[in-house]
């Protein structure tokens, strides 16, 4: 994959100026001629299974598209384990309202393993910042909206689906219906719904992908504790979040304190120690100890994260989004994004493919949402990969990597990188810079970790 | 993940208890002071004078008051999950002389008017060793801003540097000349006739490479590691597209 040449030629996709008409008339053009148009003028059918970022944001651009759009959604009022931080990007591509973002960081302090603190942040405009968000306030909006442009949000817990018989035919798909009334059943009603195409983006735990056979991914598990703290100590944490990195907190992950509306997150995860994570969640409270002491633990909460795409994104006329298919980044585990990001791309994928739900739409329809979107956001997600093997390696890799961020060229790609998603070639000279310092440090670190060895305590 | 868990040191992330706070006093080196059982820190800034390794006796009898008052501190954080915390030992605080406000004082490391930069690589070698063993609370007040970019290059050269490049370059060459004799031998070949064989400067190449990558015998196998890992995320990614009989669009 020339991924590389595509880097360069990667328009920056966050301005939001897309032009998706201009795409869908070309699609059109090419689905008129092949796909057949649906039997007595209806329109196309879809249903979305799952209400959170990916199936909110399908489900309205589905919607507005001209597409007959049901969602499924088991839980109206969950509230998602979830780090809750979006970038910038987000806010002003899916115009979200800004009471939506309940703290605005604007402070990261990155701590290594031998607590060296770096604050980072400093590159940052007065009108940029890091959303942290409470996911149950998000779904719900997304899902309101959606409802707002026409799609048929359902409260109900998929079960399966049934493939159609003939190659136009319709999927039959199975689940219970919670009625939320006193007197509906307490198990739910057994329902089932005929549908022309299933998005699944149900979350980590994806049924709609066990039943299409979309094969395992390895993942991460993000463990949470929301405490409480005095309103002094929550002072600190006001535009502030924090990153610990260190054998002792994720050996391959990194632990955190988020502020979100009137309590701190204090979690960590991790992928191949998985048993452990209660000692790492301890590690990661002794290290924040002081900042968070005398608060109440008011919830716990664990979550798997995918670490990769699952094999299998699409089969038939399913398909997966967000974290459903496995769009989550490594190094810094971000999802809500990629997640709304693909549902929007993939109901834009079915809307031109069926020409606002005209005609029926094809397997190599939803094959362009996965083409679109592996364009667009493979070098992010490689260079998060790389930055994660290299980095997160062992300690003296995260003493460099700490000691890196405290150069305010690395802050600013960073940042641009985060906030804007898009990867932004600099100036040469800097970032020649930047390779030799990256260099030297590593260097550095590796050197004094080979003293570390032979000192004896 | 593969690459993941063979990486990972085989060194769990624990806290490690500490050896039966007796074992400071078999230091040689006087610097650090154990305070066996603190796990709050003092008011450090000013905390400079140099305190002597307390006698055993004294030091035994800490943990029990200390391990009291740890398990009060942390309790107000921890209620639900105490057990977890129940066996946690006391861990002594990091405590340095020439540690000032976060940082190496420079002034402290000096020899003969120049600064003692293999004194600042041992001190903080220590300090992390130290902080890997017994992971300590931040603290805002007392951050650490050590960056290990103020030890001049030449420092990092001559220390670590220097000895590596004398192995190698030791190495390369007894297996040059040796090379060269196996050669000659073998056919004659004289040593400056070598040079200008296309094959044997291929050799030449290979002999090189393989003294500067190969250097342990876990190399090779962390070689291929690595080889592999670079490609692994993009096959993950291209896994959708392999199954692909439908003629889709290939990137």
């Amino acid at each position: 994959m020339t991924s590389l040449s595509s880097a360069v030629a990667l328009p920056s996709s966050c301005r939001g100026a897309r032009p998706a008409g201009g795409r869908a008339r070309l699609l059109v053009a090419r689905a008129a001629a092949s796909s057949p148009k649906l039997p007595s003028g209806r329109r196309l059918r879809v249903a979305v299974v799952g209400g959170g970022p990916a199936g909110g944001a399908a489900a309205e651009a589905l919607a507005k598209g001209g597409v007959e759009t049901v969602l499924i959604e088991r839980k109206m009022d969950n509230c998602k384990p979830c780090g809750g931080a979006i970038p910038l990007c987000m806010v002003s591509e899916f115009d979200l309202p800004l009471d939506l973002v309940d703290r605005k960081v604007r402070k990261m302090k990155m701590i290594s393993p031998s607590n060296v603190a770096v604050d980072i942040g400093r590159t940052l405009a007065p009108h940029e910042y890091i959303g942290m968000v409470r996911r149950e306030v998000l779904d719900a909006y997304l899902r309101s909206r959606a409802q707002n442009a026409g799609a048929e949000v359902v409260n109900g817990l998929f079960l399966r689906y049934e493939a159609p018989k003939e190659p136009n035919g319709t999927y039959v798909v199975h689940y219970n219906h919670y009625d939320g009334s006193s007197n509906g059943k307490v198990g739910g009603e057994k329902r089932s719904l005929e549908v022309d195409a299933i998005v699944g983006a149900d979350g980590a735990n994806s049924r709609v992908a066990k039943e299409m056979g979309a094969g395992d991914y390895e993942y991460a598990i993000a463990f949470q504790e929301r405490v409480k703290i005095p309103d002094a100590k929550m002072a600190y944490y006001e535009e502030r979040a924090e990153m610990y990195v260190g054998d002792d907190v994720s050996p391959d992950f990194y632990g955190w304190v988020f502020p979100k509306c009137d309590h701190v997150a204090v979690g960590t995860g991790t992928v191949t120690h998985k048993a452990d994570i209660k000692k790492f969640q301890a590690a990661t409270r002794l290290r924040a100890k002081d900042k968070i002491e005398g608060g109440k633990i008011i919830r716990v909460e664990a979550h798997p994260i995918p670490e990769h795409p699952r094999p299998k994104r699409v089969s038939g006329r399913v398909t997966l989004v967000g974290d459903a298919a496995g769009y989550v980044t490594k190094c810094s585990g971000e999802g809500i994004y990629f997640a709304a990001k693909s549902g929007r791309m993939c109901a834009e994928a079915i809307v031109a493919g069926s020409a606002n739900g005209t005609r029926m739409v094809e397997e190599s329809d939803l094959r362009k949402y996965l083409a679109e979107f592996d364009r667009l956001y493979w070098p992010t997600y490689k260079v998060l990969d790389i930055l994660q093997k290299v980095f997160y390696r062992s300690n003296a890799a995260r003493e460099a990597f700490v000691e890196m961020c405290a150069d305010d060229y690395v802050q600013k790609m960073t940042f641009d990188s985060y906030l804007y998603k898009r990867v932004v070639p600099g100036n040469p000279l800097d970032d020649i810079k930047l390779a030799v310092n990256t260099i030297g440090s590593l260097v550095r670190a590796t050197a004094l970790r080979r003293e570390m060895e032979k000192v004896t305590l | 993940m593969a690459m993941a868990t063979s990486t990972f040191s085989p060194r769990p992330a624990s806290l490690r208890p500490l050896r039966a706070g007796a074992k400071p006093h078999l230091h040689l080196l006087p610097f650090p002071r154990f305070r066996a059982g603190r796990l709050e820190r003092a008011a450090a800034a000013g905390e400079a004078p140099v305190e002597v390794a307390p006698p055993a006796g004294e030091t035994e009898a800490e943990p029990a008051p200390a391990a009291a008052s740890n398990g009060a501190a942390v309790k107000a954080v921890e209620a639900p999950a105490k057990a977890t915390e129940a066996a946690a030992p006391p861990v002594p605080a990091f405590r340095d002389a020439r540690w000032v406000n976060g940082t190496w004082d420079l002034s402290k490391f000096d020899k003969g008017g120049a600064v003692d930069w293999d004194a600042v690589i041992d001190a903080e070698a220590r300090r992390r060793k130290w902080l890997e063993d017994y992971p300590e609370a931040t603290n805002t007040e007392e951050a650490v801003v050590f960056d290990t970019s103020i030890i001049p290059w030449w420092a990092w050269m001559k220390r670590f540097h220097l000895p590596e490049a004398e192995k190698l370059n030791g190495r390369a060459a007894m297996v040059g000349f040796f090379m060269a004799y196996f050669v000659d031998s073998l056919t004659g070949v004289g040593l400056v006739d070598q040079m200008g064989n296309f094959f044997c400067k291929t050799l030449l190449f290979v002999a090189v490479a393989g003294v500067l990558l190969v250097r342990k015998n876990e190399d090779l196998h962390n070689l291929k590691k690595i080889i592999d890992e670079t490609t692994f995320y993009d096959k993950q990614w291209q896994a959708t597209w392999q199954d692909d009989t439908t003629g889709g669009p290939k990137n």
